[in-house]
Formats: structure tokens, C-alpha cells, sequence
């Protein structure tokens, strides 16, 4: 029951603020982690080593702007990084083997990714699998067919398309300033997914469907069909990733992608989108995903030990969970 | 139109598991692990399916296997951490009553239990790639890691000038393989290069971009380092990488180990100053030669060196070099 | 009338900005039944909060047999016995009654081991104490709200409970069953048990309370004896002013005109045979008990649910109706019963709740236009009177009335022609009611039909044009308001096959 009518202007507030604070929250501890390995290592903060901590998170970074919006709708994926192998695979046989030319090659992965999406959205929404479940056989599916459709054996790409990722169109306008390309993708795509979820009609229903999924559908939205449209969406920034990854490397590799779900999963926590769904930010992603990075590079700079960089990591996951939960249960009396 | 959606999904899962099925058709159309006729099976279980490493150890496995006139089954873990998977792979292998058993141990303690189950049996047992610490093996066909390992040291030593500092990337510590491959390095260095130090040592579970990431980390906190090592191809394409991406390529000499594409177009290009590889067609030929001898009663040696080689860009496309290396 | 058994005193609480109780009284005596009213946000479920110990009070005394209680958590309380039955049950649905009632402090053997015949035991004695015909074995899941409550009793009284707070108690049952807890209530009184009974049903209270405390924002009003007082002078210290609960006299349907007919409606299972016209600026409403089938109705033509034979027609065209989306195109808007779950979605705003329904008139190219859903959402917030310090203000923090218009408001922004209400003022304090109730008034004479499901008839006879009475799955009759009263609809309510 809810309390009385002068109380809930001063519950807004603390409403609002909390959720600001959240956010501000991660951004300091982000910033608290930068300078504290500013202080122990003066070779953390050189250039060289911010761009190489930038291009660390970008694949990351885009694998988890996509599962951002399927985990606001209440969902998880865990699929993730086996899809982003499987689009780059593909793409990688298809320029190959059909001679395409690379900017197709690139299409082909987003294509693949989004039907991948399509597929995974449709078992979900229509045939009502758990979306746990339903995911875990699309990873393992995925899994296994990069490996079956590649022999096992690395794709390699022409040199050329190893500009999309680590060539610098930065660096031609400002000589000196090689920020790579993948870096500004990841932006680009970060604000594209910021204006998808605040501005746009299919954002209001994520975010709908996360809160209340069967009050959205009583409300006449067809829920089941935006949700398979969120989960090509996500499909489609994971076959980014898999252009940038491949790019990156030069060549498709099936044999990784386990794993980078975690990590992903991972970052869009940290960044205070709720597991339980219907709350999350774009924003708070990023920096989700850059403090994994920030962590897992720093920590190899001031040359902690393989073993414990694995439990810091842990512990910030956890920290930035009990964080939410415990703003959440002081929200709510 | 609810059902029509349905029907759609449903048909459209279905040729998912079709292109699944057909592909996995063409991929291998050979069924070897199919056990047919009455020629002597022999099981063959690896550490690793996917890498391409394992695919050229299968096929000096299947060339063995057609020389002697033996069948055998390749099988191989996800991942170098299933340990439980491969005592399971090993106990469903026994079941089909092969007369010798060739094995990669991932964790030899772990899997002893049923080796010894089939040694009672009186099947004899071959590792290889890694040693099982254990007597019951008739022989172990494996690359002696430290000593490949202290061979890059030396080639490191000589790329470097015989001075300044370098980082290493390797692929776990928790592996036999890992482990020998940094310390046999590690140990050269250390007893006969005093001028050179290991700044640092980090680990890239043998991905690509994780193992690039470490490399550049290493390079960022110790801008003098002259010199990287990449223990394995995941890390040693990490390294070129990590090079390639700080624009730092000929500055810091690169030296790596197993093949692969990419890091053979390395060698060839200049990019990485050489590497080490096994013999993976020996290591499973050898394997499966010395489970047929021990199933026939032949006297075989006990420890089955395979080899390993330095390749740089002087001898990488000699014919000698070739065969060793796996695209 | 026993000897007092507990006493607030000077009871203060304070939440952040909010002076949620002050100077607060309420005593109880064993043997009685004391109900607290008041509108929602009088402070009634925070003194009730202190007394349990869900809330620590910042000032006042609590007396308690004789001695000071000081209450640290509801584990505590209870274990002193007070027990609370919360309009919510509280129960573990897949586990029996027996494993509910003992939960926690399950009898053991052996330490480690439970003893299910001792629980089962000691519950049959509990039910036999209730004159309670259910087995202790029973799956909760499996047996009616008003059955569980009874578990949720049965539960109090194991603790040796001498205080008893019902919250709500009667919200989910039927005439037969209140009856039914009316009796349990009486035995428990003569077995000196204290009883804070807390409804917003008024004819309930003046039947079954031997005194009534008033709260009123937070403070102490006053404390009466229920047999020197009238319904009326109750309501009066509760909001200050009067309200007059008359029943209509006359349709006040625009035309005869017939908006939605639905003919031969049956869903495979409860529902048989459903045919019915609801007419242009009519309010028909749906009366009859609970599992009669009127939200199972409402929900069929919705979309909501699957049917398995009927046909709807919509100003006399056939219609096919197969999901909510298909039912919010041919202009029907839908109010469940249960706001928080299927109503609205709490955790977002007033405005995103608002516009929900109707994106199609906001999108441009995909995108929002959201300078027109805040200029909406604001309008309705206006027109409706929405007690919201804002659209951005998230729906969580409303009264349950202002909720209500809410949702209400997001049907009228997708111009709904037909809205089907369920159980409208569920949960909604009384002068919040009256609102709702001119507001469908003015609904209705705008133009609206609507269908409105009632559980209380004071409610249907005040709201309605025409009262359809469902029994068992079937509709028995359909009265015109000037030959309904509270006795036909009970008789075409019972009316079984």
C-alpha cells in the first residue's frame, strides 16, 4: 500500500536520484580505477596504452550494447560470442569462396547475426523456450557449426579488410591521433543504440516488455513479434562484433566465442541494467564494458598476477550487482 | 496467423538442423569414427578437436592407421579444461574393446584411474603430445617441450643482440605443456643470457585478441622491452598483432611457436623473427606406430621423441620446414 | 469484553518528507473485533507495520499483556503472538497446508529428520478448531482463496496467537465464504482472541466490529462503539465530508443502438454459452460470485485468453478477435483487476503507462514523437484530475486510484470505444471511489460503453444501465437497474443448472 500523497514527491526524488546515482557511481569507480593505476604504473596512462585499452573494448563493448537490450526486456543471451564467430565465419567463407567484395563481406556478417537474432527471438517469444535455455542451444549450435562449415580451420580475409578494424580515419585527418576505426564504430554504434532505446517506439516497448510483459500485451502491443525484433537487433551489433573481431585478426576464427558471453553479460551489469529487466542504460554499458577493460589491463600494467586479475574481476561483477539490488530494495520502502 | 507464425518458426528450425546435418556431410563426408570392419580399432583421444594443430596430428594418426592396417577413432575435448569430458571419452573408447589406446592426457593423475582399467585389461596404452606420469604406459610419442622452448630462447637471445628486456605471452600455467614451454625458456634464459630479463609473464588462454591485449599491456608498462615471446599460435599471433597495432613491428623482435597461417605469412614477411614447431604428423604417426607394435608384443622405446624445428624466413618454404607446418 | 491486551500510545513516525503517523492511539481487548479504517494513506498499514515490527516507530509506547513490547521483526511479533494475515496471502503454493502452516518449525525426529505424521496431526486439530473441512495434506495451489486463508488462520492460531490483524481479509471471497470467516471470526473471539480487522467494506465492519478506530493523514481520529454509530457518521470522520451511495433508478444508455454483441461465447472450459448487447453509452454491469466467470469473460473477448466457439460483432460486423491487439484495434480497452500485474506497468511512468497503448499515433518513422506523448500524457493528466506531482512520476508511487485513471487515461488516448472494467475501485480507498465512479458516469455519457465486473453489489447497483448475472460459467440473467436489487441478483447468482 502506498503512502500518503505528500510523501511521493520527495519518493520521486530519491527515485531519480538514485538512479543518477548509479550511474554515477560506476563513472567514479571508473575513473577511481584509471587514476589508481595512473599512480601505481606511469606507463598506464600514455596514449599508446589508452588506444590499445580503447580497440581491447570494442568487441566487448559491442557484444554487450546488443544482449543490453534483450537483458532490459527481461531476457539473457548467452549466445553472444559463438554468433559473433558463426556471422564472421560466414562472411569469411562467402568473401572467400565466392570472391565478394569485403564491404558485402561485411553485410553478409550483420545479415548472418540478425537472422541468427531472428531465429533465437522467434524460439523466445513464439515457441515460449526459456530464453536460458532456448540460447544455450543456439550457442552450442553455433559452436559447433563454425567449426563444421570451416573444417576447423581459420578464414582468412584479404589484408585490405583489416583497415575496417585497425586502420585509422582519425589518423588521416589528424596525423598523430591514430584512434582506430573500430574504437569510433563502437561509438557510433553505442549512440546509435542509445537513440534506438530512448527515442524510438521499438526502445518503449523494451523497455514495456521488461517491466511488465503481460500488462504490455493487454496493452495490444504485439509482444511477441518485438521481441524477436530485439533479438535481431542484438543479433545485428553481434555480427559487428564478429566484422570487428575478424577484422581485427585478419581472419574468422571458429574455434573461439565461448566465454565472451560472460564478459559481455558481464559489463552490461556493472553498468547497472537490472538482470530482472526493464531498467538500463546505454551509457552505463559502456562503461561497464570499459571498466572491464580498464581492469583487465591495468591490473596486467602494474603486473598483478594472472590469477588474481580473474578474482578482482569477479568481485567488481558482484560488488556492481549488490550495489543495484541493495538501490533497489531502498527504493522500494 | 499466430499458428502461421508458428508454422514458420518451426519450419525455419528445421532447416537450421538441415543446413546443420548437410553440412556436417560434406565437412566429413570420410565416417572414420565409424568402426566397421574386423581390422584391429584403435582409440586415439586428443586434448583438442578444433585447433588446426590437432587436425595435422589426426593426419599423421590416419596416415599410421593406413599403413598398418589398423582402424582408429580421433576424438578430442571442446576445450584443454574438460578434463572430466576425456576420462568419459576414454571409459565410452574402452567399452569398444580397442586393442590399444593412444592419449593425450590433459591431466594425467585425473584420467589414471581408467588407464589402469585398461591396462588390467591388458590393453596397452600410448601418450602422447604430453607424458602420463604413470609406468603402465608402453611409451609416450611427444615434442620435448622445454627443450624446444630453451631453442627459441637461444633464437630470441641471437635476434636481440644477447641483451635488454622481454615479455613473454603463454597460454595457461596450468597445462604440462604451458608450464614446460615458459619454464624451458625461462630457465635458458636465465642460466645463460644475463643481460637479458623477463620483465613480464602473462597468460592469453591461447585467444587471439586476449593474447594481443596482454602483449600490449606487457609493452605499454616496460616501454623497453626489445623482445616477445608467444609460447603457442594463439599467442604468437597475439603478439604479432599487439605489434602490428602499436606499430611497432621490427622494433621488438617476435619469436613464436607452432604454425598457422597467419603466423607463417609473419615469418615470410619479416613481421616475427622465427619459430619453433613440433612435428605434429609425427606426433601421430609415431603414436599410433607404437600402439600397433606394443598390441603385436614388438618392443617399443619408451620415450618417442618427435621433434621439433626452428623455421624463419631463410627456410620456411623449404620442403624440409613445409610438412611440418599446418596452414 | 475481556481486559485490554495492547495499547499504542503517542505512536510518531516519520518517513523522509512524509509525517507518516502522529500521536497515534489504538488499544485492543481480548475477545474483540477492532478495525482500523481510514482512506488509503491514512496510516493505518504503518501502524500495523510498527506493531508487527516491519517499521521501527520513532517515538510512543506499545503495551502488550501488561508488559512494554518493543518490536524488532515480524519473526519476533509473531512469536509473541501477533500475527498478521496479509490481503496477500502468504503462502507457498506447491507445498501442502500442513507444510505451510509449520513451515520453519517443521516437528522433527531424530533432529534432522521432519515428522510429517506429527504436522499432520496437529493440523487436523487446528482444522477441527475452525470447523474446517480440508485436508492438511492438500496442495495449496490446489484449493480456493478463501480455503487458504483459513490455512493462513490456522497458521495464526499454531502460534497461539493472541492478536490477529486481517488485512482485507474478504477482498477475494465470496458471499458463502465471508459468511463462513464471519463464524471462524466469532469463535475465535470467544476463545479470547484480540482481532484488528482492517477493510474498506463498510456493511462488513458495522456487522462484524465491536469498535471502529478512524484515521485520517496520518492522525488518530477517534474510537467508537460500532452499535452507537451509523455506516454514514464513519464515513464522514474518515473524509470529512459525505458521501451518498444510492442506487440508480433508471438506464441512463445514450441509445439502443448496439455497440458489441457477443453470441455464443464459450471458451472449452468454465465459460458456456455467453451472449450478450452492450448498447452505445451504456454501463452493463457484471455481477455475480467469485469463479462465476466474469473476468474469464471479460479476458475471452479481449483476446486475452483462447475461445473455442462465439463470434463478436462490433456495430453489427463480425469481427475476429484473437489477441489484445486484435481487441485494441476494434476500440476495446481492457482494466484487469490486478493493476500491478496486469494493468500497467508499474516501474515506468505516467506518461510511457499513458501512451503504451497507442505508439501508432506517436511514431514517426519509428521514432517518438515525445513532445506530443508528454503534451498527451499531460492533458489526460488534467482532464482526469491524476493526483501525480508529474508525467515522469513512476506509476509505482501512486494511490491506487490515481493508478486507476492512469490506465484508464491510456485507453481513452488509443480512443477505445468500449472499455470493459474489472472490479474498477479494487483496493481504491473511498473518496478515491466516488471519482472513479463520476468518472465512468461521464464516460459513459461521452459516449463510451462499457462493460463493468463487480464483486460488490452497492457498487453494480449504483454504476449500472443493466446488470448481467453469471453463474457457473453461464450468464442467468440480465436485469434492467429498475428490476435489479441486491436480492434478484443474489437469486439469478445461485442459480445453478
Amino acid at each position: 500500500m502506498s503512502e500518503n500523497s505528500s510523501g511521493k514527491a520527495s519518493k520521486k526524488m530519491m527515485n531519480f536520484s538514485s538512479i543518477g546515482a548509479q550511474k554515477l557511481i560506476i563513472f567514479l569507480t571508473l575513473i577511481v580505477l584509471i587514476i589508481i593505476f595512473t599512480i601505481l604504473s606511469p606507463n598506464f596512462l600514455l596514449v599508446d596504452n589508452i588506444i590499445s585499452i580503447l580497440l581491447a573494448t570494442c568487441v566487448n563493448g559491442l557484444l554487450a550494447l546488443g544482449v543490453t537490450f534483450v537483458i532490459i526486456t527481461g531476457g539473457i543471451d548467452l549466445s553472444i560470442g559463438t554468433v559473433m564467430t558463426f556471422s564472421a565465419v560466414i562472411s569469411g567463407l562467402c568473401v572467400t569462396g565466392l570472391n565478394l567484395p569485403l564491404w558485402l563481406g561485411s553485410i553478409i556478417c550483420i545479415l548472418v547475426g540478425t537472422i541468427i537474432g531472428t531465429l533465437t527471438g522467434l524460439m523466445v517469444s513464439r515457441l515460449k523456450i526459456p530464453a536460458f535455455i532456448a540460447t544455450l542451444g543456439v550457442m552450442m549450435i553455433t559452436s559447433g557449426l563454425s567449426l563444421v562449415v570451416t573444417g576447423a580451420r581459420p578464414v582468412y580475409f584479404p589484408s585490405e579488410y583489416k583497415e575496417i578494424a585497425v586502420g585509422s580515419l582519425f589518423g588521416k585527418l589528424i596525423p598523430g591521433f591514430q584512434l582506430p576505426n573500430a574504437v569510433l564504430i563502437l561509438f557510433i554504434m553505442a549512440i546509435i543504440a542509445s537513440i534506438i532505446l530512448n527515442k524510438t517506439v521499438m526502445g518503449r516497448y523494451n523497455f514495456a516488455i521488461g517491466s511488465n510483459t503481460e500488462a504490455t500485451r493487454l496493452s495490444g502491443v504485439n509482444v511477441a513479434g518485438w521481441l524477436t525484433g530485439i533479438h535481431a537487433l542484438a543479433g545485428a551489433f553481434f555480427g559487428i562484433a564478429g566484422i570487428i573481431i575478424s577484422s581485427r585478426l585478419g581472419s574468422a576464427q571458429p574455434a573461439i566465442g565461448q566465454g565472451y558471453e560472460l564478459e559481455a553479460i558481464a559489463a552490461v551489469v556493472i553498468g547497472g541494467t537490472s538482470l530482472a529487466g526493464g531498467q538500463g542504460t546505454i551509457s552505463g554499458t559502456i562503461i561497464g564494458a570499459f571498466i572491464m577493460s580498464v581492469l583487465t589491463n591495468g591490473l596486467r600494467i602494474v603486473g598483478v598476477a594472472q590469477e588474481w586479475q580473474t578474482v578482482v574481476i569477479g568481485a567488481v561483477v558482484i560488488l556492481a550487482v549488490f550495489i543495484d539490488t541493495y538501490r533497489r530494495k531502498k527504493q522500494n520502502i | 496467423m499466430k499458428k502461421q507464425s508458428k508454422i514458420l518458426c518451426i519450419s525455419l528450425l528445421l532447416c537450421f538442423v538441415l543446413l546443420l546435418t548437410s553440412c556436417n556431410r560434406g565437412g566429413q563426408s570420410d565416417n572414420l569414427n565409424e568402426i566397421t570392419g574386423d581390422k584391429p580399432y584403435i582409440a586415439v583421444i586428443a586434448k583438442g578437436f578444433q585447433h588446426q594443430f590437432w587436425q595435422t596430428v589426426r593426419k599423421g594418426a590416419e596416415m599410421a592407421a593406413e599403413d598398418y592396417g589398423v582402424q582408429i577413432t580421433f576424438q578430442g575435448t571442446d576445450t584443454e579444461s574438460q578434463i572430466d569430458k576425456q576420462t568419459e571419452m576414454l571409459d565410452a573408447a574402452l567399452s569398444k574393446n580397442p586393442v590399444a589406446i593412444c592419449i593425450a592426457a590433459l591431466d594425467s593423475k585425473a584420467i589414471l584411474g581408467s588407464l589402469e582399467k585398461a591396462h588390467q585389461r591388458g590393453i596397452p596404452i600410448v601418450g602422447f603430445d604430453s607424458g602420463v606420469d604413470s609406468d603402465i604406459v608402453a611409451a609416450t610419442a611427444a615434442t620435448d617441450n622445454k627443450a624446444a622452448a630453451a631453442l627459441a630462447a637461444d633464437k630470441m637471445a641471437e635476434a636481440i643482440g644477447g641483451k635488454g628486456e622481454i615479455g613473454m605471452i603463454v597460454q595457461d600455467q596450468t597445462s604440462m605443456t604451458g608450464r614446460d614451454r615458459r619454464d624451458g625458456f625461462k630457465e635458458r634464459i636465465e642460466s645463460k643470457y644475463p643481460d637479458i630479463k623477463i620483465v613480464d609473464i602473462q597468460y592469453g588462454e591461447g585467444d587471439h585478441t586476449k593474447s594481443a591485449d596482454a602483449a600490449k599491456a606487457i609493452i605499454s608498462a616496460n616501454p623497453n622491452v626489445v623482445g616477445m615471446y608467444g609460447a603457442n599460435e594463439g599467442s604468437a599471433i597475439g603478439v604479432v598483432l599487439a605489434l602490428s597495432e602499436l606499430g611497432k613491428t621490427g622494433k621488438i623482435q617476435a619469436v613464436g611457436f607452432d604454425s598457422g597461417k597467419r603466423q607463417i605469412d609473419a615469418v615470410r614477411d619479416g613481421e616475427m623473427y622465427g619459430a619453433v614447431t613440433q612435428n605434429p604428423i609425427q606426433i601421430g604417426y609415431k603414436a599410433v606406430e607404437a600402439a600397433y607394435k606394443a598390441y603385436k608384443g614388438e618392443q617399443v622405446e619408451k620415450e618417442i621423441d618427435t621433434g621439433f624445428k626452428w623455421y624463419d624466413k631463410s627456410n620456411v618454404d623449404s620442403e624440409e620446414i613445409k610438412q611440418l607446418l599446418y596452414e | 469484553m475481556g481486559e485490554t491486551i495492547l495499547t499504542m500510545e503517542h505512536i510518531e513516525k516519520r518517513f523522509p518528507g512524509v509525517h507518516a503517523l502522529s500521536d497515534c492511539h489504538f488499544d485492543l481487548r481480548a475477545g474483540e473485533v477492532h478495525s482500523i479504517v481510514g482512506e488509503n494513506g491514512a496510516g493505518k498499514s504503518t501502524l500495523m507495520k510498527i506493531l508487527t515490527g516491519v517499521y521501527k516507530k520513532d517515538s510512543g509506547n506499545i503495551t502488550y499483556m501488561g508488559k512494554s513490547l518493543e518490536p524488532e521483526n515480524p519473526r519476533h511479533t509473531q512469536d509473541a503472538g501477533i500475527s498478521i494475515i496479509h490481503q496477500e496471502l502468504n503462502l507457498m503454493q506447491h507445498l501442502s497446508a500442513a507444510q505451510n502452516i509449520f513451515i520453519g518449525r517443521e516437528p522433527r525426529k531424530a533432529k534432522i529428520f521432519t515428522d510429517d505424521k506429527e504436522m499432520v496431526e496437529k493440523t487436523k486439530e487446528l482444522f477441527k478448531m475452525l470447523n474446517l473441512n480440508l485436508s492438511p495434506r492438500a496442495k495449496v495451489a490446489d484449493i480456493t482463496v478463501a480455503k487458504q486463508q483459513m490455512v493462513e488462520i490456522a497458521k495464526a492460531l499454531s502460534f497461539d496467537s493472541k492478536i490477529l490483524i486481517m488485512d482485507e481479509p474478504t477482498a477475494a471471497l465470496t458471499e458463502s465464504e465471508i459468511a463462513e470467516l464471519f463464524k471462524i471470526i466469532e469463535s475465535l473471539k470467544k476463545r479470547g482472541v484480540g482481532i484488528v480487522y482492517i477493510s474498506h467494506r463498510m456493511d462488513e465492519l458495522m456487522k462484524i466490529t465491536d469498535r471502529i478506530t478512524v484515521m485520517r493523514d496520518g492522525k488518530y481520529i477517534n474510537t467508537v462503539n460500532t452499535n452507537d454509530v451509523s455506516k454514514d457518521e464513519i464515513i464522514n470522520m474518515m473524509v470529512g465530508r459525505t458521501i451518498f451511495e444510492e442506487p440508480k433508478e433508471e438506464s441512463t444508455a445514450l441509445s439502443d443502438d448496439v455497440v458489441l454483441s457477443v453470441q455464443n461465447l464459450s471458451d472449452g472450459g468454465l465459460l458456456k454459452d455467453i451472449s450478450f448487447d452492450l448498447k452505445h453509452g451504456e454501463i452493463l454491469g457484471f455481477a455475480g460470485l467469485m469463479g462465476a466467470g466474469r473476468t474469464e469473460v471479460a479476458r475471452a473477448i479481449f483476446g486475452a485468453d483462447k475461445k473455442k466457439s462465439g463470434d463478436i460483432f462490433i456495430k453489427g460486423k463480425l469481427v475476429k478477435i484473437n489477441s489484445p491487439q486484435d481487441a485494441v484495434k476494434n476500440g476495446i480497452g481492457y482494466l484487469s483487476e490486478d493493476r500491478k500485474r496486469y494493468g500497467m506497468m508499474v516501474g515506468m511512468d505516467v506518461e510511457t503507462n499513458t501512451v503504451i497503448a497507442s505508439m501508432e499515433k506517436f511514431n514517426r518513422f519509428g521514432f517518438i514523437s515525445s513532445g506530443k506523448t508528454a503534451k498527451v500524457s499531460k492533458e489526460y493528466v488534467e482532464k482526469l484530475k491524476t493526483k501525480t506531482p508529474g508525467i515522469r512520476q513512476i506509476a509505482k508511487n501512486l494511490s491506487g486510484g490515481n493508478q486507476q485513471k492512469v490506465i484508464i487515461a491510456k485507453w481513452l488516448v488509443r480512443d477505445c470505444d468500449i472499455l470493459i472494467f474489472d472490479e474498477p475501485t479494487r483496493g481504491i480507498d473511498i473518496g478515491a471511489k466516488s471519482e472513479i465512479y463520476s468518472l465512468l458516469t461521464e464516460l459513459a455519457a461521452s459516449g463510451k460503453s462499457i462493460i463493468m465486473i463487480s464483486s460488490e453489489l452497492p457498487e453494480i447497483l449504483r454504476m449500472s444501465d443493466r446488470v448481467a448475472v453469471m453463474c457457473e460459467g453461464r450468464i442467468t440473467k440480465i436485469l434492467d437497474i429498475n428490476e435489479a436489487n441486491q436480492e434478484t441478483i443474489m437469486h439469478y447468482a445461485t442459480l445453478r443448472e
